[in-house]
């Protein structure tokens, strides 16, 4: 049979296992095992199961449970008011005022996190009662939260991008420190959209922020001393080749015990229950990602993703177009699936086609991260629509409206980061060797 | 909605002993599965610290990150049915909600193949550490560990994890209603 067609075949498979529930981890091992038994005929099960063994004990996969991990410890210290009682002061006359601290706040959160629901939820615990009692525009509190909540994924570290680097065989750090700069614009974008927005609003009438004299500005900011200090430790010592993506993973876990402890928010409880909800989020991605390396093999059996790139190949693609075909993609994908789910689900089809265009596998990371980041404030499936649906008690619809303009923000980054490429591959290039 | 209300339907576990003693057996089983997954992490954290500590002060121990990967793949494979029995494991729901009446078959449809496509990998997972153990496999790192060993933890927790399906299939099955929670947000 033709390889296109096989792939057809096999993706409308999929969809059908997806869509009347079945696990995605499961969904996925059950293509792979019809694409190895039926279609290449070969024995599926045992090289399967090889397959899934090593990927899963994998070294570099180490790095998954302990970014995870490091998050869920910072849920339960006192990070989330120092954040707003640190930034508050420093924000509190600038136009759009508090508004900044959900940007501001995103950012240094999500460089201690790896994960864009615990971003949004530590963030948003603090700043929606708070911006909501001074009176700012409901759906602007909302909506600035939902899109630089993604920030959490964009910054390092980030738990998607292990994800990318395992399937991809690319370095986790290199691709953690790609999203640096990427962020840090993004953040810029957000800030620049609330200033925006606080200038042109009409009904736009907060309550006016007390001055604050320098030297208060300073004590408070005293707060923010802890994120800042574990944002170097994980960031730095993968930046400056001191320790590998795990080290400093786990070096990041150690620091969040000690500020835990420090703050004594750290008991018996808080310490079990971050560890159950790390051990479980893990073993959830393991899943996919085990599924995923047996999809590849698969894939790898019957060269469909040869097939594929040599047929895209003489479509005469322009890389360009390639990127926005794939960004439609993604986009589209990312209403139904999470993150994590979108990167197991394509990388392994389409990882020949994007090597193939000459796009630089680094940079594709970040462009991936950037569209799933977009899936987190699509409807019906996304992320970051769910936790404030829980939190603030708004149809999702209604959120999602609100958090549209973030959305065209995010859009309008990808066109950014095709025309200057540098923003996410000239970081990593400056990396220090790891000193191994 | 009628469909919670059966989730709280008595249930043949009330009534029939050994039944009741089997549920009571496999709830501990998942539970302290988990258990032993949440220490393989923690291990997972100290071997990775004891790998910096090594190397900053020059101690020469071989095969740390290899123990850290099969920690890891424990730490995965033992916690999957306690993952799916509080719903972390993702599927996409979008369907199934707006199925209205045949809802209750398209639960049970998904779950049967849950079922299935877990429980065939767990007879070929058994199968490889079996040949594993047969043919005395050894890591090719540095370790030189038998790799039946390690990889008891993938034959027992896929085991564990297509028993959980079955059990939460036959749930459904007997008392109309599942007891998997909607995925929570994770990412």
């Amino acid at each position: 049979m033709e390889s296109l067609a096989i792939l057809a075949i096999l993706l409308g498979l999929m969809f059908v296992l997806l869509g009347l529930g079945t696990w995605i981890g499961l969904s996925l091992m059950a293509v792979a095992a019809i694409a190895i038994d039926v279609f290449a005929g070969r024995p599926a099960g045992d090289s399967i199961a090889t397959t899934i063994w090593s990927s899963s004990s994998s070294w570099m996969l180490t790095a998954l449970p302990m970014f995870i991990w490091m998050g869920d410890i910072l849920l339960c210290t006192k990070l989330s008011e120092d954040l707003f009682r640190g930034l508050a002061p420093l924000m509190g006359r600038i136009p759009g005022g508090l508004l900044h601290t959900n940007v501001m706040g995103c950012t240094l959160f999500g460089s201690v996190s790896g994960s864009s629901a615990a971003t949004l939820t530590t963030v948003a615990k603090m700043t929606l009662p708070e911006l909501k009692k001074r009176n700012y525009p409901e759906p602007l509190i909302i909506g600035t939260l939902a899109g630089p909540a993604t920030l959490g994924l964009m910054i390092p570290p980030s738990i998607i991008m292990v994800v990318y680097g395992v399937m991809t065989n690319e370095s986790i750090a290199a691709i953690n420190i790609a999203g640096v700069i990427p962020g840090l614009v993004l953040a810029l974008m957000f800030s620049g959209y609330i200033v925006w927005k606080a200038k042109t609003l009409k009904n736009y009438a907060p309550d006016v922020e007390p001055q604050v004299s320098f030297i208060e500005k300073l004590k408070a900011s005293r707060r923010l001393i802890p994120v800042v200090l574990l944002l170097v430790l994980v960031i730095g010592s993968m930046f400056a080749g001191y320790a590998t993506a795990t080290e400093s993973a786990a070096v990041g876990v150690a620091g969040s015990f000690f500020l835990a402890w420090w703050q004594k928010t750290l008991t018996w409880k808080s310490f079990s229950d971050s560890l159950m909800s790390a051990t479980l989020t893990s073993a959830m991605i393991a899943l996919i990602l085990a599924a995923a390396a047996s999809l590849s093999l698969a894939m790898g059996f019957l060269g469909l993703p040869e097939a594929l790139a040599a047929k895209v190949g003489g479509l005469g693609l322009s890389p360009f177009m390639l990127i926005m075909c794939l960004t439609v993609m993604y986009i589209v994908l990312g209403c139904f699936l999470d993150g994590i789910s979108c990167v197991a689900l394509t990388i392994a089809i389409i990882e020949p086609l994007v090597r193939q265009a000459g796009i630089d596998m680094i940079w594709f990371g970040i462009y991936i991260v950037l569209v799933v980041e977009m899936a987190q404030i699509t409807p019906p499936v996304g992320f970051n629509l769910f936790v404030l649906q829980s939190m603030t008690g708004h149809n999702m619809f209604r959120i999602a409206k609100w958090a549209a303009p973030q959305f065209a923000i995010m859009a309008a980054m990808v066109f950014i980061l095709i025309a200057v490429p540098g923003l996410a591959t000239w970081l990593p290039s400056q990396m220090i060797a790891p000193r191994l | 909605m009628a469909y919670a209300a059966l989730d709280r339907a008595p249930t043949a576990r009330k009534t029939f002993l050994p039944l009741a003693l089997m549920r009571r057996a496999l709830d501990a089983l998942y539970l302290w599965s988990a258990y032993l997954a949440a220490a393989a992490m923690v291990i997972v954290l100290l071997v990775t610290l004891a790998q910096i500590v090594t190397r900053y002060g020059h101690i020469t121990v071989t095969g740390l990150s290899d123990y850290a990967g099969y920690f890891m793949a424990a730490s995965a494979f033992l916690a999957f049915a306690h993952a799916l029995n509080r719903g972390a494991h993702v599927r996409i729901e979008l369907i199934l909600s707006i199925a209205g009446r045949y809802r209750y078959a398209a639960e049970v449809l998904s779950f049967s193949l849950g079922a299935l496509i877990s429980g065939w990998f767990a007879y070929y997972a058994c199968r490889m550490v079996w040949w594993s153990w047969k043919y005395g496999d050894i890591s090719t790192g540095l370790d030189a560990t038998p790799l039946w060993i390690p990889q008891l933890s993938m034959a027992f927790g896929s085991v564990l994890f297509a028993v959980a399906i079955a059990d939460q299939l036959l749930r459904l099955v007997l008392t109309g209603a599942h007891s998997v929670p909607v995925s929570e947000t994770v990412e």
